[in-house]
């Protein structure tokens, strides 16, 4: 989970005092693999037909060209020419990968980034932004447990809260979209708002965790100290830092 | 009418000893518990499943009179009655060795069930000693159990070890899997405890233990020397001579059958005496 740890020890509001901050970011990219090493009108052709039939798929996203199957397409103006086609008609190439050795350079000197991880995960169907617009839709899906949760378990509640009656232990993962809430000790690890709800909110009766984490925002044990700890609380956000107020 | 009395039908409860942590006492308490059960009349097996490393029919004294075992049944090579063993002291008492050249994955899903479904049939209570670890081996002793007992040392590993344990009884066992059964029930079994270290700050307090657990208490077996002793002599404590340890099982054994002892700590006695003896002065 990309997070970045505020210190909450020093004195001073170190997070709002620096100029940047450095976060993890997963992107997804669109991968085009090249079958053919003869870039002519055909290939355009079928290339607009594609643009055509599913735009919001292509459109504006970032993306890599795979050269895997084409290792001597190495010739530099057919790559250059590729490339003024491709950004002609909206598409983002930011890099390449599987590129042969003689390809590498080029890409580099076309100011394309050889990626070397990443893996290949299902294309979205067009109409993905649809899909995302019912989700929020639907009502949440809240989960309820009314046993303890036990080192080892991990609960997730993929939309919505998480409500826990009893205690929570030491090496048990609570993840939730939406807020947690543990009547009872908290021991474990408790990450809320992990799609980016930076709103949401942590609860717990008795507060001795390992690892409190909100919209990827993260305190451990360690950096939460030891006043906070036993006590009945609430954690929230508030100028990008994880706060801890004891609710009464 | 005929007025023929009947024999009942076996109880078959299976019920797991199992801790997740190594060496905090689950096959002296296994050796213990069989041992308790079999002495107060009931019809009672013990089966080793901590394959390559036998260890309970050292502890039960039989280990000398191993033929065949768990795993020979398992796999066809010998029918159930061969591998029992009677125990010589108690007659209600029998044990089922494993195999100490083999390793865990000798034991199958469907072997465990069909040996412990024949069991079923003539035993009232049939004890799992599992071995460490959350793997196949103590997954599968777990698997079929109605009841467990989760032996634990007060100190802080053995208790998250426990933990993780009793997520998986509520999770990976049939009963759980089942949905419409009963979870298994399990209870926890505090041993090695030791009041001086405790008073000290060197060991949890069952409070402590208990809090984090959330499961109800079995019982609370001291630390003490008589344990090593009767393990070396190759009998259960509970029928070695009278100790602090031999006592606190002979307390926590008809609790499994549901009846209510009244729960004490195995030097309280002592303490009670000192508070005589020195309590007054001040």
């Amino acid at each position: 989970m990309p997070g970045q740890q505020t210190d909450g020890r020093s004195g001073r509001a170190s997070v709002a005092a620096r100029p940047f901050q450095v976060r993890g970011r997963f992107i997804t990219a669109i991968a085009l693999r090249l079958e053919t090493e003869s870039l002519d009108e055909g290939f355009y052709a079928l290339l607009d037909e594609q643009l055509r039939s599913a735009p919001q798929l292509l459109l504006d996203a970032p993306l890599l060209l795979d050269l895997g199957k084409v290792p001597d397409l190495t010739d530099a103006s057919q790559l250059r020419g590729l490339l003024e086609e491709l950004r002609a008609r909206k598409l983002h190439v930011f890099g390449v990968e599987n590129a042969s050795d003689a390809q590498r350079p080029l890409a580099k000197e076309l100011g394309l980034i050889p990626v070397l991880v990443g893996r290949d995960a299902p294309v979205e169907k067009t109409g993905g932004d649809r899909r995302r617009k019912i989700e929020k839709l639907l009502p949440p899906e809240n989960i309820l447990l009314t046993e303890p949760v036990r080192s080892g378990q991990v609960v997730v509640a993929e939309r919505g809260d998480l409500t826990v009656i009893g205690s929570v232990s030491s090496g048990a993962e609570l993840v939730a979209s939406g807020n947690i809430h543990v009547y009872g000790t908290l021991r474990g690890r408790a990450f809320a708002g992990v799609y980016g709800d930076e709103t949401a909110r942590i609860f717990c009766q008795r507060q001795a965790a390992e690892l409190l984490a909100i919209a990827g925002i993260y305190r451990t044990s360690e950096s939460i100290g030891d006043d906070m700890r036993d006590q009945c609380l609430q954690v929230f956000l508030k100028d990008d830092g994880l706060k801890l107020e004891a609710v009464t | 009418m005929t007025t023929q009395i009947k024999e009942a039908a076996p109880l078959g409860k299976i019920i797991v000893i199992t801790s997740g942590k190594g060496g905090v006492g689950k096959t002296t308490s296994a050796a213990a518990i069989s041992a308790g059960l079999a002495k107060l009349g009931h019809k009672t097996v013990v089966i080793d499943f901590d394959v390559g490393l036998r260890n309970l029919d050292m502890i039960m004294g039989c280990e000398r009179r191993v033929v065949f075992d768990f795993i020979n049944v398992i796999q066809g090579d010998a029918k159930l009655r061969q591998a029992l063993i009677k125990d010589k002291r108690l007659d209600t008492l029998s044990i089922l060795p494993t195999s100490q050249t083999r390793d865990k994955d000798a034991l199958t899903m469907e072997g465990v069930e069909a040996v412990l479904e024949e069991l079923k049939q003539e035993f009232d209570y049939i004890i799992c000693d599992s071995p460490a670890g959350i793997e196949r081996g103590a997954q599968l002793a777990m698997y079929f159990a109605d009841e467990a007992v989760v032996v634990t040392n007060p100190e802080v590993s053995s208790v998250r070890d426990s933990d993780r344990v009793l997520g998986l009884l509520a999770s990976k066992t049939r009963r759980a899997e089942s949905g419409s059964e009963e979870p298994v029930k399990a209870q926890v079994l505090l041993t090695r405890h030791d009041q001086g270290r405790i008073d000290r700050g060197e060991m949890m307090t069952v409070e402590d233990v208990l809090d984090i657990l959330a499961v109800p208490l079995l019982g609370i077996i001291p630390e003490s020397q008589a344990v090593l002793r009767a393990s070396n002599v190759g009998t259960p404590i509970i029928l070695d001579e009278p100790s602090d340890a031999s006592r606190a099982y002979q307390d926590t054994v008809p609790r499994l059958t549901g009846e209510e002892v009244e729960m004490r700590i195995g030097n309280e006695r002592k303490a009670g005496l000192f508070q005589r003896l020195f309590g007054r002065s001040a």
